[in-house]
């Protein structure tokens, strides 16, 4: 692997080792290596307006050919592949050694395969043998020229932002439009994710017949979801007032009380009962039923009762709920809840659970709540908190309409308590006293959902004017821009098509807006050509850019005030836009732009395809924790090198736990200064990003390498060639070896080490990190050996050895990735050769300003390739 | 080519002879005017049977007459009470053992119809997911060519619960498909005119479709070069579904084949079990007949229940089909269990016999040959959700060769592991016997039916000998 750009880095790092040569001894800190690093930058470090060319276009090296192996293949090869005899239709005197310019690159590989399997020379001709020695120069010269090849077909391609919105995006643009949070987009196919890990790839985004209709029926199914027709519907309605709930449970015969000042009270008060906190009286009570009641209105506060329902920590209450609750409709679950104790270190939150029994020994049942919620209030003061369930999205028993009773009916509804309550002295508990459910309920009546649809208009006697005002409203939002009255013509005239066949102008009307949201524009991510310009890279327009801001920020079509300031012609007024950025960023909405972002540069669903996280909630704080840092990093407008280390951590209680980071509670993520000797800080050392590359038993050095080099330095190694050697664990003498000896075993066949001495290095340092990521210093009783040599000879000891020299020797690099993978993103396309000069500009100002993240986001947004075509 | 008039003329003149007046409308050989429309149709059905079949252990004098499994080797193989009534079409079927989803091997029988056809992880209690079953995987090919493409039919109807299904059919995103089990509707569905609404329904897609065709053209005028070929996909994209409303259109102009029914009962219920039994199977046979679809399943009862299920089995004078796994150790318990079984078997058999005393219009041998016929439950012994058994029939000419009793796995060739218990121990104990997954069965049938896949449900591969 000669390129240009592995060049440049062994100069500079050449030089590097020459800076840190007397530093050997005793290594300097994280921060120091940070500061020494930026001195080294290039792209600071520039005097004339000019930017520096990083990684310029590829070239051939037919020099090292004509010298080498020319030579050699001539003397092991031409006797059987050249004019006098040609073999397998070969003449290898004949391929042109221009891999990038010339026709040959298929039989280049062929002979790249042949002679990394050591299928060629045959081994029965001795007097063409070929030398181990040649034979690793020309698979070496071979990959690295073949790799540059594959570079230069990929990056000569165009590619646009045009393109149609991904699955996740479809999604939220409807959330945003309807007003509604629902799932919506679950029929639609999963997306293929691009070389660079992007979900949002323009050239991969692509369209079917059977992806258009499910878009069809997607929004008229959503648009029907948000309006309503008809009187407002009368919701049933369950009351548990546990009040009533002890009355019954002590009437019943078997009833067991017990009283506060009973000797076995300590027992009894750590389990799930009912508890008067006047009397002291209590009764074990686990599970209820309820029937609603008719006359039992929603939205109570009655008095606080002294009886309340104790629910410790991992504990559920049961209701059954019979057969009764609506078929759609959002369910409203209101709870008064206090905490027992107000320890600050410990939490509780409730959770929901739906379930049913479809037969004997077989049921179902799911969470239903989006998250969990923390009851803060003290049990002397209880608050409500609710949880709002659509019903028509949750797996519901399907046999609660049947006139028999068997497969069972009901449905049960369980209140979870998830805490972390200790388990000594006086525990944290929930106490609940009152419950409500009911449903459908609504806010009020129509919905606001069906308003912003369907108006309130003066005009609303008179269905053609009123239509058309409906429709002007609802395009504007669909195509992001002002439409003009032919467009809404069009829509009206399917409208007067259709409105006989429905007897509300709703009903008609509805079909017709579903029709808009199957329309491109709705789709796709418009840029218009200018009539007068038709350059290739002209700017887009205003409007097109309040939509490429709000994909970006948002995963979403643009609110109100940034489609107004683009009518306008203001959004791009330099304070303007800096102030929308920054109003956008402090909006909720922006986490999409942390989550999507991070999963997909992170490649973090991968995650998902291992099966050795057993613990759900570590799995989950797993998944998060990157997300947290990056959205820490952002919102703080940190430097990325933070990326690399950091001082600090991104934990919740269990990610800490697992860090042996003490004293951090709840499970928020937050963040929390750390010692050097937890061996964390940064992304690198994230269990998530451990764990995924592991192979479910152990370490995986070399997917821990790959994934660095893809995802981190943007220097992607090439793929595998086909019929690689396995590693052969039938040998004994193989079983022998440790896992950094097995691989070194293996790079060292000439078929391997080209690629693998660029990759394994960096996996070895991850090695004090085991398949969950815990940190840990010996393996099967022997110490680790994290210890490794870059290609250039660089030594990297361990995870600490591995970040000093990034940070010391590879800032430049790491800035330029993150500037580049973070433009694709925002660009929703693969960047090309011609996108090198602007993202080094970007790198330049990125760099001057400290690297900072916030900044980027915003320069990216200022860019001339971010306003282009 | 064939020649129309000729071919409707055989076809005609053929349908006299099946007892039932059947016009067929010349479209059908239209049908996709695509050209493997008229070549022979590939057919596939699946019957579902809950509860398992007797699986006595050897020293059980009950063994020799009642054990499900026949007994022998792959051709001369003996089957016993349960099964000899499918002696007379010996060399039409085959019997498989050895076979099951490796996912539901430790759930509960209960919960496990749900698999059956899906091969997915369904699990015994919690979050619920399932995937594409297979009749499914070939109606996405076969129902190209048909008016319904497929036919989803169970005694008890619906989707009936996660895990707790009755219906045998999942679709893409593995959500249940609706089982119909009134023989009126499903004739009404097969021979009677369908809806307006279907055709208002229609007629305002096709509005729709033409402003966004519309409206695409005119977007295209103001993209760039490089984005109209974006927007092609999309262009594209509407018309194809043009394309396909069209062929709907087509159906929907096209009469319904003309079904004489009074040879048929079609108030039949699940008490009058034979005929309510027959009648099903009989709308399974016409459909196929009047190549109305390719593609059928049909699930007796549901896993644990009550209902129809056990009318069936109360019908020849037993009690509730659950139970009677229940009670195979009571006296005459295997003899009940077996009898029912073989009950079942018969009308199995009963409907394969149609199928091959019917000659295949196309002149291409006759129904079954061209029909893979499939009999099976998600469990052989009590509640164990292992070995399956397996019967399937036909299909001569999408190449399976019958007569055979087919074993597979290692360490169970006489079908004792599991056998003879009555707890729910049994079926939760250790199992030493290797299965192997009936996913590779499917994904040879799906190859014979003209699919191309190597992989079904996450497994790779065929099944050797089949």
């Amino acid at each position: 692997m000669k390129t240009l750009e592995i060049i440049i880095i062994l100069v500079i790092s050449s030089a590097s080792t020459i800076l840190g040569a007397d530093a050997h001894q005793t290594p300097i800190t994280l921060d120091k290596a940070k500061e020494l690093g930026r001195m080294k930058s290039r792209f600071l470090n520039v005097t004339d307006t000019g930017v520096p060319a990083t990684r310029s276009v590829p070239e051939a090296n037919v020099t090292y050919f004509r010298d080498f192996v020319g030579p050699s293949l001539k003397k092991s090869c031409i006797a059987c592949h050249g004019p006098e005899k040609s073999e397998g239709r070969l003449r290898v005197d004949q391929l042109n050694p221009d891999l990038l310019a010339g026709a040959d690159v298929e039989r280049w590989r062929e002979v790249y395969n042949v002679l990394s399997n050591s299928e060629m020379p045959p081994e029965d001709e001795p007097s063409y043998a070929l030398a181990d020695a040649d034979r690793g120069d020309i698979v070496d010269w071979l990959s690295g020229e073949l790799n540059k090849a594959s570079v230069m077909r990929r990056n000569k391609q165009e590619h646009s932002s045009f393109r149609r919105l991904t699955k996740y995006e479809y999604n939220y643009a409807l959330q945003d439009l309807l007003g509604l949070p629902c799932t919506f987009a679950n029929k639609l196919p999963p997306e293929t994710a691009s070389e660079d890990g992007f979900k949002n790839s323009s050239e991969l985004l692509q369209m079917s017949a059977m992806q258009f209709e499910t878009y069809r029926e997607i929004g008229l199914k959503a648009l029907k979801r948000a309006t309503v027709s008809g009187e407002r519907p009368k919701p049933v309605t369950y009351i548990i007032s546990m009040q009533e709930e002890l009355d019954r449970a002590a009437s019943g015969k078997a009833a067991k009380t017990f009283d506060q000042n009973d000797g076995n009270y300590s027992q009894n008060r750590n389990r799930q009962h009912l508890f008067d906190r006047e009397t002291g009286k209590g009764i074990q009570f686990s599970s209820g039923k309820s029937i609603p009641q008719p006359e039992a209105a929603a939205g109570q506060t009655p008095a606080v009762s002294p009886v309340v329902l104790v629910l410790p920590r991992s504990n559920e209450l049961k209701l059954n709920l019979d057969r009764f609750l609506p078929d759609e409709g959002i369910m409203r679950v209101r709870i008064r809840a206090g905490r027992s104790t107000m320890n600050a270190n410990e939490y509780a939150s409730l959770r929901l659970i739906f379930s049913a029994h479809t037969s004997n020994n077989a049921n179902f049942s799911q969470v239903i709540s989006e998250r969990d919620i923390p009851i803060t209030a003290s049990a002397d003061d209880p608050q409500f908190i609710h949880f709002d369930i659509p019903l028509g999205d949750i797996q519901r028993n399907p046999f609660r309409k049947l006139t028999t009773t068997f497969p069972r009916r009901d449905e049960f509804l369980h209140i979870h308590n998830v805490s972390n309550a200790g388990s000594r002295g006086t525990p944290l508990q929930v106490l609940i006293d009152y419950i409500e459910i009911s449903a459908p309920f609504y806010e009020q009546w129509p919905p606001k959902t069906h308003t912003d649809i369907f108006v309130e208009s003066d005009d609303k006697s008179d269905e053609d004017i009123y239509g058309r005002e409906v429709l002007t409203r609802f395009l504007k939002h669909v195509w992001r821009r002002p439409v003009t009255s032919q467009e809404v013509d069009q829509f009206m005239a399917l409208y007067e098509n259709y409105r006989p066949g429905f007897s509300t102008f709703e009903d008609a009307m509805l079909e017709v807006l579903a029709t808009a949201l199957a329309t491109p524009e709705f789709l796709y991510l418009i840029q218009r050509v200018d009539a007068n310009s038709a350059e290739a890279h002209s700017t887009i327009s205003d409007l097109e850019l309040a939509s490429r801001l709000s994909i970006f920020l948002w995963s979403s079509i643009p609110d109100d005030e940034l489609l107004e300031l683009a009518e306008q012609g203001l959004l791009r007024e330099p304070e303007i836009l800096t102030a929308q950025v920054k109003r956008m960023l402090a909006d909720p909405n922006s986490k999409r732009f942390s989550q999507t972002f991070v999963e997909q540069w992170l490649g973090l669903d991968g995650l998902d395809s291992v099966a050795h996280v057993t613990d759900s909630s570590l799995r989950e704080a797993m998944q998060e924790e990157p997300i947290a840092f990056f959205d820490e990093v952002l919102r703080h407008n940190r430097s990325i090198m933070d990326f690399i280390h950091s001082d600090y951590a991104m934990v919740n209680e269990r990610l800490a736990a697992h860090y042996q980071i003490p004293r951090v509670y709840g499970p928020h993520f937050r963040n929390v200064p750390i010692e050097p000797k937890t061996n964390r800080g940064g992304l690198l050392t994230g269990a998530g990003i451990l764990t995924m590359n592991s192979d479910g038993k152990d370490s995986h050095p070399l997917k821990r390498g790959v994934w660095m080099l893809e995802r981190i330095l943007n220097d992607p190694p090439p793929p595998p060639p086909p019929n690689v050697p396995e590693v052969d664990l039938t040998d004994p003498e193989i079983l022998k070896m440790t896992l950094k000896e097995r691989i070194a075993d293996h790079r060292n066949k000439p078929a391997c080490i080209s690629c693998h001495s660029r990759i394994d290095p960096w996996g070895i340092a991850f090695e004090n990190y085991d398949a969950l990521g815990a940190y840990r210093t010996q393996i099967q009783n022997q110490p680790v050996d994290a210890t490794s040599q870059l290609f250039n000879k660089q030594t990297l000891a361990g995870m600490d050895g591995l970040k000093r020299y990034l940070l010391t020797d590879r800032q430049d690099q790491l800035s330029r990735a993150m500037v580049h993978k973070m433009t694709a993103y925002a660009l929703g396309r693969p960047l090309s050769f011609s996108d090198r000069a602007d993202i080094d500009i970007l790198t330049t100002q990125f760099r001057k300003t400290d690297d900072r993240l916030g900044d980027l986001v915003l320069l990216i947004i200022s860019s001339n390739i971010f306003n282009s075509k | 080519m064939i020649n129309n008039s000729s071919y409707l003329l055989n076809r005609r003149s053929f349908l006299h002879g099946t007892g039932v007046a059947l016009a067929l409308p010349w479209f059908e050989t239209f049908a996709a005017g695509s050209p493997s429309s008229e070549e022979t149709p590939k057919r596939f059905v699946s019957i579902y049977h809950p509860d398992g079949v007797g699986l006595p252990l050897k020293s059980d004098p009950a063994w020799k007459d009642w054990s499900w499994f026949p007994r022998g080797g792959e051709n001369d193989f003996e089957l016993t009470k349960v099964l000899d009534v499918l002696e007379p079409l010996r060399n039409d079927i085959t019997i498989y053992s050895g076979l099951s989803h490796p996912a539901a091997r430790t759930v509960h029988g209960h919960s496990n119809a749900d698999q059956y056809l899906t091969g997915a992880a369904t699990g015994g209690h919690g979050p619920y997911r399932n995937s594409i079953s297979l009749d499914q995987v070939y109606a996405k090919q076969a129902g190209e060519f048909t008016r319904h493409s497929s036919l989803v039919l169970s005694t008890n109807g619906g989707v009936g619960g996660p895990r707790g299904a009755q219906t045998q059919s999942f679709n893409q995103e593995g959500r249940p498909i609706p089982a119909m089990n009134k023989p009126k509707q499903i004739f009404d569905l097969l021979f009677v005119t369908s809806s307006k609404d279907a055709a208002a329904r229609l007629a305002r897609s096709k509005s729709a479709l033409d402003l966004l065709i519309a409206n695409t053209r005119s977007l295209g005028r103001q993209l760039s070069k490089h984005d109209q070929e974006t927007l092609k996909q999309y262009l594209d994209s509407v018309r194809d579904t043009e394309v396909k409303l069209e062929k709907a259109q087509k159906w929907l102009d096209t009469p319904v084949p003309s079904v004489d029914a009074r040879n048929l009962h079609l108030d039949a219920e699940p008490r009058e079990a034979r005929l309510y039994f027959q009648t099903m199977y009989e709308l399974i046979y016409l459909a196929f007949l009047s190549d109305s679809t390719r593609v059928a399943t049909f699930q007796l009862g549901r896993e644990n229940g009550e209902g129809p299920h056990d009318l069936l089995s109360m019908a020849v004078g037993l009690g509730g089909a659950h139970g009677l796994t229940h009670a195979v150790k009571k006296p005459k318990g295997w003899e009940n269990l077996g009898t029912y079984n073989r009950y079942q078997a018969e009308e199995f058999g009963r409907f394969v016999q149609r199928l091959k005393d019917t000659p295949e219009p196309t002149g291409k041998g006759n129904l079954l040959d061209n029909t893979l016929a499939m009999h099976g439950s998600a469990s052989s012994s009590f509640h164990l959700s292992r070995n399956y058994p397996i019967i399937s029939a036909g299909g001569k000419n999408l190449g399976f060769t019958n007569g055979r009793y087919l074993k597979f796995g290692k360490g169970n060739e006489d079908n004792q592991a599991g056998a003879g218990i009555v707890s729910d121990a049994g079926w939760r104990g250790k199992i030493e016997a290797e299965e192997l997954p009936l996913a590779q069965l499917f994904v040879t049938i799906l190859r014979r039916l003209g699919v191309e896949t190597d992989t079904f449900g996450g497994y790779t591969g065929t099944l050797s000998r089949v």
